[in-house]
């Protein structure tokens, strides 16, 4: 036989260690699960990622706690078809916190997505800054660097200065493509006849993944190739070894 | 029903459906490769300089032809295919040996128009950045007369770096050779089908490191009328795209 005292005991205690679980989760396991931060976007990503988990965190341990307790001490174990339970009573006070907490926790998601959604598509680019048209073609991406100190380079391989922002004029030749780069936070589709600009700032040298995220057709899956971020000196003998192209 | 009925039970349909998944995957493994693979000629060695670091490597050799049709994939020992009509290199599985240079000499007989970007029309990632066309060097064509292109690749995660492309200029008089009114003074019989006389012919040479599977594929829009022209022959193996394998 349970009392009101005994579940309320085992739930709080349930709770509590699944929101610690989902906490410990939101502040080391997000950041080792998703791709290594590269630029200032990407950082923003996975913040967003540990504070909408950090943030679900104790919604799912009051739901997981009640179910459990439930399972646990409420099993019926009789034969045949359970009787019917008592009936649910209105409690104000239950329902007031729970609406307040659900629309404190669901107004600042929505705030933090606006803000974010308003940043991202923010270029500060200057006049100093690399404008790439990147063009998707089934399965080739090819990168021309459009600013006039790069006139005429066009490459397969996206090579790029650390701590200079980019602009990213992106577009297609055939099909929709998916311009990803994981490691940078930034993904916009590649529109046949269609020009879709993204900025980003690659802040950590090295070499990352570029890949498609729209299943283009039949070599989808090699239509993938990297994105080098060198000191601004590499990039300059890099740049000075490239050929012009038509 | 007995625990021991359930485990044999559960066990069976793991295996049928193994068993189910293997047979599906090895058909489908074999359909996507129909053409006997063309394996590439050892004709010498040469010099390769890596990283500073001068070696001597095999020198392999293969020879490819792309026709208006399929007809002659079978002049290598590949088929045709199910639509004999379709654009096609003679080959679209080729094999070389790993840490060699290759070099590819190529009949292109079919004529073509304007790329949909220009960058293929450039040579890329051949040993000096040039290629050969009739005997005459060039680092880029004019982007408004290509026939096909070569563009092979390799995936980031897996053997060396590879990317080399090289656009194939249309070949003049390709449009005038009909079977139906035939000219011999400038199309001539191969094989089942009816081609100019004057292929342009291009030669150009990569360096291949590590063992690995690398694909290829034609960028000019050549595969019929549907998605932009990159339908039909364009999106179907053993037409416009194909294999590398290093081994």
């Amino acid at each position: 036989m349970t009392t009101r005292a005994h579940a309320s005991r085992w739930v709080i205690l349930l709770w509590a260690l699944i929101t610690l679980a989902g906490v410990l989760t939101g502040l080391y396991v997000i950041p080792w699960m998703m791709p290594r931060a590269a630029s200032h976007t990407q950082h923003v990503n996975i913040l967003t990622m540990q504070i909408f988990t950090i943030a679900a965190a104790p919604v799912m341990g009051l739901v997981y706690s009640v179910l459990a307790y439930a399972v646990k001490f409420w099993r019926f174990r009789g034969q045949g078809v359970p009787p019917d339970g008592p009936p649910l009573r209105n409690h104000p006070r239950t329902t007031g916190i729970w609406l307040v907490v659900s629309a404190t926790l669901t107004v600042f998601l929505l705030v933090w997505g606006l803000a974010l959604l308003a940043s991202d598509f923010t270029s500060h680019a200057t006049g100093e800054d690399i404008t790439v048209d990147v063009v998707g073609q089934q399965w080739v991406w090819n990168f021309d660097y459009t600013t006039i100190a790069h006139r005429g380079v066009k490459t397969p391989e996206l090579y790029l200065p650390v701590n200079k922002e980019v602009v990213f004029d992106v577009t297609s030749k055939d099909v929709v493509h998916g311009f990803w780069i994981p490691s940078m936070g930034i993904k916009v589709n590649a529109n046949p006849g269609a020009i879709t600009t993204v900025s980003v700032t690659p802040n950590r040298l090295g070499t990352y993944r570029i890949r498609c995220t729209e299943i283009c057709g039949l070599n989808h899956a090699y239509m993938v190739t990297r994105v080098h971020v060198l000191t601004q000196k590499a990039f300059d003998r890099w740049l000075a070894t490239q050929p012009t192209r038509i | 029903m007995p625990r021991s009925r359930v485990v044999v039970a559960s066990l069976a349909s793991i295996v049928i459906g193994a068993v189910f998944l293997a047979i599906a995957g090895w058909g489908l493994a074999r359909a996507s490769s129909p053409d006997t693979p063309l394996v590439a000629t050892r004709i010498g060695t040469m010099t390769h300089i890596s990283d500073g670091v001068a070696s001597r490597v095999p020198h392999v050799a293969l020879k490819l032809s792309t026709y208006p049709d399929a007809l002659d994939n079978k002049e290598f020992g590949g088929s045709s295919g199910a639509h004999p009509d379709w654009v096609a290199y003679s080959n679209s599985n080729l094999v070389v040996p790993a840490h060699s240079v290759v070099t590819i000499t190529l009949s292109q007989y079919d004529s073509g128009e304007k790329l949909n970007n220009s960058y293929f029309g450039n040579v890329i990632g051949t040993l000096d950045g040039t290629a050969t066309l009739n005997g005459q060097s060039f680092t880029h064509v004019d982007p408004d007369h290509i026939g096909h292109t070569f563009t092979l690749r390799s995936l980031p995660s897996k053997g060396s770096q590879l990317f080399v492309s090289v656009p194939l200029p249309a070949a003049d008089g390709a449009d005038s050779c009909d079977p139906a009114s035939p000219d011999n003074t400038i199309c001539q019989t191969i094989g089942e089908g009816y081609y100019t006389k004057e292929p342009n012919v291009i030669t150009f040479s990569f360096y291949v490191g590590d063992k690995g599977l690398y694909q290829w594929n034609c960028e000019y829009p050549c595969g019929g009328s549907r998605i932009g022209q990159f339908g039909e022959a364009m999106s179907s193996f053993g037409y416009m795209s194909g294999t590398l394998t290093v081994k």
